[in-house]
């Protein structure tokens, strides 16, 4: 999914809003804006045992209230060591993520020692910027080691994709300042207050002056979110809806022809709407705001998308909709959940890769980051798994596709080399739903264990003693630590494990 | 400087030479040049057809005055052409039997007396890896090139148009550029041994279409009623692997593991099934590559063996293990694993059928249609269509039925709503389930009024448009578009 978008990620740099305390708030500026330096670690999914590379990168962030510093999620992820510096003070202070939200790409960075807030005010939210009015980004860009100030007027206030996820999309404000790799998570200003993350934008040979901040509605439920002390995900209504706007459909409906309302097209198994919501109902309202009839609703009087009014609201919100249900008013609540179907869609960052050896064959789960390794080569059932996974609903079946994503080169294995790439369906005649079935199943069974994949393809045949014998041989040649690693612990790191039971 | 020149020059004339021999006389009897005009269909614009374009080859006449060439030089043709070398004297022409998987196509002049006097070219003996042989061209005057060639290879290998294989000669020749394709006789002792059908003058190789092939399918059509080449209908795998030989108790020597039988093929139908090891099939033993010791070639692969050696209606015979207990299985050749199927593979000659009801586009899902999406069609066309084709069998879609998907939209008053929607299957109409576009017209002739609601199988689900209005709205459409027909079946 990363590999498709021309979007790229960088780091914005802010200029001075003319005419709206310019002075002041360069001042305030200057005193709360911060180099972040993050050393990092990308894991390596074609050798998920490796540590992964190490890369430097700097960014920017700044003081908000509570001493606590935002920034974006990418210039943080994967970090293995970050600190952060203010223009007032040359000294660097080792700083630790506490919270991050890949979802909306935003951070926030705790720095330890008091000192590095001496002198510093934070930094207060403002409100949605109007269409061109002017607003200036700081932050560390290229081409310099102290803070820069660009300035530029709002170009347009819409959804937009939030690339750094992979599958997000949430409300984005696009900027005319000019804007350059290696500066995201600085802000940006209008009379004195921020009313923005600058966090993505188009490569130069794609388009000129496009820039794009996080815009405060998304900042403020960030910070509401990790209130309690932990980020959760997104929510979602979990289902599809197309426009009401031909006129035979509205009649076989037995809608009038109003202009309101759209027809609920599909509903994703475990999510919010499922045993809710049903094909061919007409949402009418939400949470009492009219929908019209291309989906879009009024808000604050201007016309939106009718998910932002779920964009707003956190897991265990109600939802409140009026809708048409064969031929008769009806109305339904609905609690929100993260959509929890779509997450294999998200690039992971944090979590070490899952995996497990056995005799030079590597089983991964189905991931984005995988896809990402295997594109070119991946074969057509591993692609259709891929892309169908929650269109087709293979997730209530098999909540994490298990992929022989590679063999490792061994005498033991020397016939098997051609199945890689091939989708698991079952080890030892068990089904295999999700990466943690794989190590029960290989120990069922007599002598021999038997791997078959999805299709036409021929069974792998192991003799269980060969690759006891051969597991300690393969570990030392490719120097792999571990035969597998299964369970990640922490929240969100075992990809894929909710179950039916789980989101009820 | 300037001798030097001219030196460079005469030893380059005399290497052209020494592989080239002239023989103007042999041309008169044997060559003709076959002229096509060719015009493609197009599937993303199923009412109208492609820029048209030329090509031109060299043609075989045979004893009996038919003219030989690959099929592909007369795909999609509007018009073929015979024309007798080093004079201006044409005749049109009919094709009397064509195969794309084989790539074989023979051609009738209109004019029985066209080719009086060409005594035609005998058939020829198989050539094996080694041999030399002569690639036979048209000088544009009508005379003969005759090419020095070696057969560098025979084995199974693709053709354009088929998936699974047949025989094909690997061949190293020098070739001039003469035609607008490399359909081109190979010649062993004056006799026709082969067909070339490609060739690279980077690497100065190409393949070409063995005469056990040409054999087989001028004896298909010698009857008029052309069967074709017969298939098995079956996937496998090797058996090399000694632990797969264990689980799968393949206890004597050789044998492939059949991974999929098609159960209205030729292996189906004589009670192979899926899991079954195939040690022999008429007599020949298979190894554990899956080739057969040929008498001429030496192991070569099971396509061969069942596929151009055995005609259609013929006996097969096969030994094969299942739990380790040797059986004997026996049926007979045909090609039902190939032509009763959902979504068919090849779609040659034959214009798109499709159905426009009220804007919306509805047509048949062919291979063709998704081969027009580009060399990365698995990739860009819509994945249902893409799933539905390359797992039919696996998903057991019923081969009597055609898979009908909704195209494209053209956007109309009526179709309001609807306009970004394609590459949707279509699964019922009025409540009746859809097997064909005949089915799909049939509801919807019969409906004069109410709703047409379309079932779709994927979101939206369901597209709903008003009867009399489709009736009523059909030729203000039809007229915006530029499309004289809204159906064709």
């Amino acid at each position: 999914m990363r590999f498709c978008r021309r979007v790229f990620i960088f780091a914005l740099c802010a200029t001075l809003g003319v005419g709206c305390g310019k002075d002041g708030q360069l001042k305030e500026a200057k005193k709360n804006v911060v180099m972040v330096e993050v050393t990092s670690q990308t894991w390596d999914y074609r050798l998920p045992w490796n540590p992964g590379t190490v890369s430097s990168a700097r960014g920017a962030g700044f003081v908000i209230r509570g001493k606590r510093v935002l920034t974006n999620a990418h210039v943080i992820s994967g970090a293995r060591y970050i600190t952060v510096q203010r223009e007032a003070d040359p000294r660097k202070y080792p700083a630790k993520v506490k919270f991050v939200a890949h979802d909306c790409d935003l951070a926030i960075v705790e720095v330890e020692d008091p000192e590095f807030f001496k002198g510093t005010t934070s930094l207060p939210l403002g409100d949605i910027p109007e269409l061109e009015s002017v607003v200036s980004v700081y932050g560390f860009p290229i081409g310099g080691d102290r803070l820069s100030v660009t300035r530029g007027v709002v170009s347009r206030i819409d959804y937009n994709a939030y690339t750094h996820s992979g599958r997000e999309s949430h409300l984005a404000i696009q900027i005319d300042a000019a804007i350059n790799p290696g500066n995201s998570g600085g802000p940006v200003m209008q009379a004195d207050k921020v009313v923005g993350v600058a966090f993505q934008g188009f490569r130069g040979d794609v388009a000129q002056n496009v820039g794009y901040m996080i815009p405060t509605p998304v900042i403020r439920r960030f910070l509401k979110d990790v209130e309690d002390g932990k980020y959760d995900h997104y929510v979602d209504i979990a289902i599809r809806w197309m426009t009401l706007e031909n006129p035979a459909m509205r009649k076989h409906l037995g809608r009038p022809n109003d202009g309101l309302g759209v027809v609920v097209t599909d509903i994703f198994s475990e999510g919010s709407s499922d045993g809710i919501l049903q094909k061919g109902d007409v949402l009418l309202s939400i949470d009492g705001h009219p929908i019209e009839s291309d989906g879009s609703v009024r808000l604050q009087g201007q016309p939106v998308q009718l998910e932002e009014i779920v964009e707003r609201k956190f897991a265990g919100d109600p939802v409140e909709l009026e809708l048409w249900r064969d031929r008769k008013l009806e109305r339904a609540t609905i609690k929100l959940r993260p959509a929890e179907m779509f997450s294999m869609y998200e690039i992971l960052y944090e979590p070490p890769p899952r995996y497990v050896l056995y005799g030079g064959l590597v089983f991964q789960p189905l991931t984005a980051n995988l896809m990402g390794v295997l594109a070119g080569s991946a074969d057509l059932r591993l692609r259709q798994t891929y892309s169908l996974f929650g269109q087709d609903q293979i997730y209530r079946e098999t909540p994490e596709p298990v992929i022989l994503s590679s063999v490792l080169p061994d005498p033991l294995n020397v016939y098997l080399r051609g199945l890689a790439g091939q989708v698991v369906r079952e080890i030892n005649g068990r089904r295999i739903r999700t990466l943690a079935d794989v190590e029960p199943a290989l120990r069922q069974g007599g002598e021999r264990t038997v791997i078959r994949f999805e299709g036409d393809q021929r069974p792998a045949v192991l003799k269980k003693t060969d690759v006891d014998q051969a597991t300690p041989r393969i570990m030392a040649q490719y120097g792999i630590p571990e035969a597998s690693r299964a369970e990640v612990d922490g929240r969100r790191l075992a990809k894929g494990s909710f179950s039916r039971t789980e989101s009820k | 400087m300037s001798s030097l020149f001219r030196f460079l020059v005469m030893v380059s004339w005399f290497t052209v030479q020494s592989g080239i021999a002239a023989a103007p006389n042999e041309s008169r009897g044997s060559l003709v040049r076959v002229r096509t005009s060719i015009q493609p269909y197009d599937q993303f614009r199923p009412w109208q057809k492609k820029s048209p374009f030329g090509l031109s080859g060299t043609g075989v006449v045979l004893s009996g005055g038919k003219v030989l060439v690959t099929a592909s030089l007369v795909a999609n043709r509007t018009e073929v052409g015979l024309e007798k070398p080093g004079s201006a004297e044409k005749c049109a022409a009919e094709v009397e039997a064509i195969d794309y998987e084989a790539n074989l196509a023979l051609l009738k002049p209109t004019d029985a007396e066209f080719l009086k006097g060409f005594s035609g070219v005998p058939l020829g003996t198989n050539l094996k890896a080694g041999d030399t042989a002569e690639v036979w061209q048209l000088e544009r005057n009508g005379e003969m090139l005759r090419n020095q060639a070696e057969i560098l290879s025979a084995g199974v290998g693709r053709y354009p148009s088929d998936e699974a294989g047949f025989l094909v000669y690997g061949v190293r020749v020098s070739l001039p550029k003469r035609d607008d394709s490399y359909t081109l006789p190979l010649m062993r002792n004056g006799m026709l041994s082969g067909m070339m059908m490609a060739y690279d003058r980077d690497s100065q190789e190409g393949t070409a279409i063995p005469i056990a092939m040409i054999e087989h399918f001028l004896k298909d059509s010698a009857d008029g009623k052309y069967e074709g080449f017969p298939t098995l209908g079956v996937s496998w795998s090797p058996l090399r692997d000694p632990n797969l030989r264990e689980e799968v108790r393949a206890l004597v020597a050789g044998g492939i593991l059949l991974t999929r039988v098609n159960p209205l093929g030729t292996a189906g139908r004589a009670g192979l099934k899926e899991g079954d090891v195939l040690l022999s099939v008429d007599g020949f033993k298979l190894d554990e590559d899956g080739n057969y010791r040929d008498s001429l070639y030496g192991p070569t692969s099971i396509g061969n063996l069942v596929r151009t050696r055995p005609y259609v209606g013929a006996s097969a015979k096969f030994i094969i293990s299942r739990d380790g207990n040797e059986m004997e299985l026996s049926g007979s050749y045909d090609r039902r694993a190939r032509d009763e199927v959902a979504i068919p593979t090849l779609q040659f000659d034959v214009a798109p059928r499709y159905l426009i009801l009220g804007g919306l586009v509805f047509q048949e899902l062919t291979g063709a249609y998704l081969q027009e999406w580009g060399d990365k069609w698995s990739e860009r066309a819509p994945q249902r269509l893409v799933q539905l084709f390359s797992f039919q069998q696996e998903m057991k879609l019923d081969p009597k039925k055609k898979v009908v998907f909704l195209s494209q939209v053209l956007p109309s008053s009526m179709t309001a709503g609807y306009q970004h929607l394609s590459g949707l299957v279509l699964t019922g109409c009025n409540g009746k389930s859809v097997g064909s576009l005949e089915d799909l017209a049939a509801i919807a002739d019969a409906t004069p009024e109410g709703d047409l609601v379309f079932e779709l199988m994927d979101d939206p689900g369901k597209l709903v448009l008003e009867a009399a209005e489709v009736k009523s709205g059909s030729g203000k459409l039809g007229k915006a578009y530029g499309i004289s027909a809204l159906r064709k079946l």
